[in-house]
């Protein structure tokens, strides 16, 4: 007997087996309890619920949802509006906090200092502050739509939101989007073959010229013809509020510049960080090497620094991601408001609901995570 | 270009022309930071002192164009206790004392057996602190409802931190572990707590932790919220620790197992405590987020210090005092905050140990 009280192996697997027992018998326990008080309080349960009418009306809206659509719908609306928010503020986040941690790194301590102030402001602040302070402090502030902010006389921004102009019709701007996407393959295969001759012969093509011409200046031309030929809905005063135009809600607008100063002030720190991260005897070695400085800065800082950002971007798009909820805090339609919120305020239905929407936010990460892990480990060291 | 400044020219001078100004593109980045600083500094200095008003009691007294202190001097209280009652108050401070005095001892180096004392300490402290704030056995009750403002920020930020710890601990060993049921467990309920929004966990313990307890058991809405919070740091805490023990070279687990030391002995006695130390930065860090955090409670009507700042902005009697509340609020997590990163920075510094 004590033969086997010793047994590493018999242990082992005696401390599995009680963890697993453990949690099945909490799970049950659970689901007992669950349904035990569920029927004490003559709750629903199961899907059917997705497919009964909403009747909630919600202010902003990207997809055909009207308030007569069912709750499958609803929740639609809530995925889209996470991923829009999501989508612009990853965008805007990385291009200022690239910019910020750069200027960080500045040599003129004036400016680094500026950046330096901007990150420490962020960081140590909740960010539900400055969802709140926006949207209660700054957009509610802004004049009416009779004394809007013009920019450039076609958007205007007042109390209400922002209204931007849209295209009435959109043929164009599909054409558009085509060509830009024939650019992108183009560009990949001069990339591709670029290296193939680099690592065969030693020469050197300009891929970054080739870059500009098919990643920038294609598609602007695209655009821009694009722009100029399609009718325009342009917003327009008339009487007390603008005709005309797409409005983003003011919701939109606090949520959307909440979530970009903050995720900069965290983004400058992962880019500074990066950058030191590639020691002087890089740069050294490379000119040693004969690599001029820009050649030096693409071929040899460059690549290392972007090993070194990606796994710490990656967890802050994410935290982008999750933190679309805040939206929740000012009514913002994304998944959490409209799902956890209303839906769930109309249904009863809490299990059902908050497991949807974590499944939601569980799958959007593994797949962002999934692709930051294949792009991660392309540019990750080969050790031989 | 280090010569450009005249050599008769003041040191002072010449140092400042080879800082800011040694390059027409130099010159022209310190002249817009100095314009930016300028319209950034002045107005907030002339709002928030030169034209604020400090003297009085009612909105009557803010006649100034800046900021309305007296808003907050008349909220004070309530931005640091909630509805707790006057009368009671004295016990927020003992249990505030009775933290401070904590995290004194905890730096106690030649406390004798250090390493038991503190956690116990920390154990002790939980509990009167429980017991101080809520009631009970003498003191009169408050119920949790009363509770807010920086005081139930501190409160959820110490007790799901010093929960999170321990459980993060084990889970970090669970992902760490040979034993396959163990690490799946372990990994699994990690990466599930990590990739939710914390507000969804807020609302999945305070609608669902009451409907999986046995019938009329009833779970106090504060400590519903303190648990999602506890176990989505714990889930932080542990990938933390998890990087500490990564650190630590295999040849430790091997010379302890040399030495006849069996798995809680090389974990308790040699790895964690090494673990530890590397993972203190992150774990610190992980705090930080959580006193972040603790601000979303006021989605379930549990009002911390950003709440009840919010609240007190429905006050007919002080209408348009939103930049105060937000001044005010935003300052107090900034100090917090801010202390701790440097004391963070600070212990990555002092405490660099190589193998």
């Amino acid at each position: 007997m004590t033969r086997y009280f010793y047994d590493k192996r018999v242990r082992e697997i005696f401390w599995q087996a009680a963890l697993l027992l453990g949690l099945v018998a909490t799970v049950v326990v659970i689901v007992r309890n669950a349904s035990q008080n569920m029927v004490n309080a003559g709750m629903a349960s199961g899907f059917d619920f997705l497919w009964r009418t909403s009747g909630i009306d919600v202010p902003f809206v990207l997809t055909s949802y009207t308030p007569d659509s069912n709750i499958l719908a609803l929740l639609w609306v809530g995925v889209v509006n996470t991923l829009v928010i999501s989508f612009v503020s990853v965008v805007a986040a990385t291009l200022l906090g690239f910019v910020i941690g750069v200027a960080r790194l500045s040599a003129n301590r004036l400016l680094s200092g500026l950046a330096g102030a901007f990150i420490e402001f962020v960081r140590n602040i909740p960010l539900l502050f400055f969802v709140l302070f926006w949207y209660f402090g700054v957009i509610a502030a802004l004049p009416g739509p009779r004394q809007s902010i013009g920019i450039f006389s076609i958007a205007y921004l007042n109390n209400r939101g922002l209204t931007i102009p849209v295209p009435t019709e959109g043929s164009a701007f599909r054409i558009a989007a085509a060509v830009v996407l024939v650019g992108l393959i183009a560009q990949a295969a001069i990339a591709f073959w670029a290296k193939r001759r680099r690592d065969a012969t030693g020469q050197i093509f300009p891929v970054w010229a080739s870059g500009l011409a098919l990643l920038a200046a294609l598609p602007a031309l695209a655009f821009g013809i694009a722009a100029t030929v399609s009718p325009w809905d342009v917003p327009a005063l008339r009487g007390f509020n603008f005709r005309g135009g797409f409005v983003l809600v003011p919701e939109f607008v606090a949520l959307f510049a909440a979530l970009t100063t903050y995720t900069a002030g965290f983004i400058a720190e992962i880019v500074r960080g990066g950058i030191q991260s590639v020691v002087k005897g890089q740069w050294e070695a490379a000119y040693a090497l004969g690599l001029r400085p820009n050649r030096a800065l693409n071929l040899v800082v460059i690549p290392q620094a972007l090993r070194v950002m990606i796994p710490p971007l990656t967890s802050q798009y994410l935290n982008v991601l999750k933190n679309s909820s805040f939206g929740a805090a000012i009514a913002f339609p994304e998944l959490v408001s409209v799902f956890v919120g209303s839906a769930l305020t109309n249904t009863g239905q809490a299990i059902e609901i908050i497991a949807i929407t974590l499944a939601i936010y569980l799958a959007i990460g593994l797949a962002v995570s999934g692709f930051m892990n294949w792009y991660n480990a392309k540019t990750a060291l080969v050790t031989r | 270009m280090s010569d450009v400044a005249a050599p008769s020219m003041p040191p002072l001078l010449r140092r400042l022309r080879q800082g800011y100004f040694a390059t027409p593109v130099d010159a022209v980045v310190s002249i817009l930071c100095i314009a930016a600083i300028v319209a950034i500094v002045v107005p907030i200095v002339r709002w928030a002192v030169i034209d604020a008003n400090f003297a009085g009691t009612t909105r009557a007294d803010c006649t100034g164009e800046g900021a309305c202190w007296v808003f907050i001097k008349a909220r004070f209280g309530q931005f640091m206790y909630g509805f707790y009652p006057v009368d009671q108050r004295w016990r927020v401070n003992a249990a505030g004392l009775l933290l401070v005095a904590t995290v004194c001892f905890s730096f106690w180096k030649a406390m004798p057996r250090r390493a038991i004392a503190v956690p116990a300490l920390w154990a002790l402290m939980l509990l009167v602190g429980a017991w101080l704030l809520a009631g009970g056995f003498g003191l009169p009750r408050v119920e949790t409802r009363q509770w807010g403002g920086l005081m139930l920020t501190v409160f959820l930020s110490v007790y799901a931190g010093v929960l999170a710890v321990p459980l993060g601990i084990l889970l970090a060993l669970g992902r760490q572990s040979e034993l396959p049921v163990i690490r799946l467990v372990a990994t699994i309920f990690i990466e599930f707590w990590r990739g939710v929004p914390i507000i969804t966990v807020i609302f999945l313990a305070s609608l669902l932790l009451p409907l999986v307890m046995p019938a009329g058991w009833d779970i106090d809405r504060l400590v519903r919220a303190l648990v999602g919070l506890a176990f989505v740091i714990a889930a932080y805490m542990a990938e933390a620790v998890r990087g500490g023990l990564q650190a630590i070279p295999k040849g430790q687990w091997e010379a302890a197992a040399a030495g006849g030391l069996g798995y809680w002995q090389t974990t308790g006695l040699i790895v964690l405590p090494q673990a530890l130390r590397i993972s203190m930065p992150a774990m610190t860090n992980e705090f930080i987020a959580l006193v972040k955090n603790t601000s979303l409670v006021s989605i379930v009507s549990i009002f911390d210090l950003l709440g009840i700042a919010q609240a007190s902005l429905a006050d007919p009697a002080w209408v348009g005092l939103n930049k105060e509340a937000y001044a005010f609020a935003g300052t107090v997590y900034w100090i917090i905050c801010f202390g701790l990163s440097r004391w963070s920075r600070h212990l990555e510094a002092s405490r660099k140990t190589t193998h």
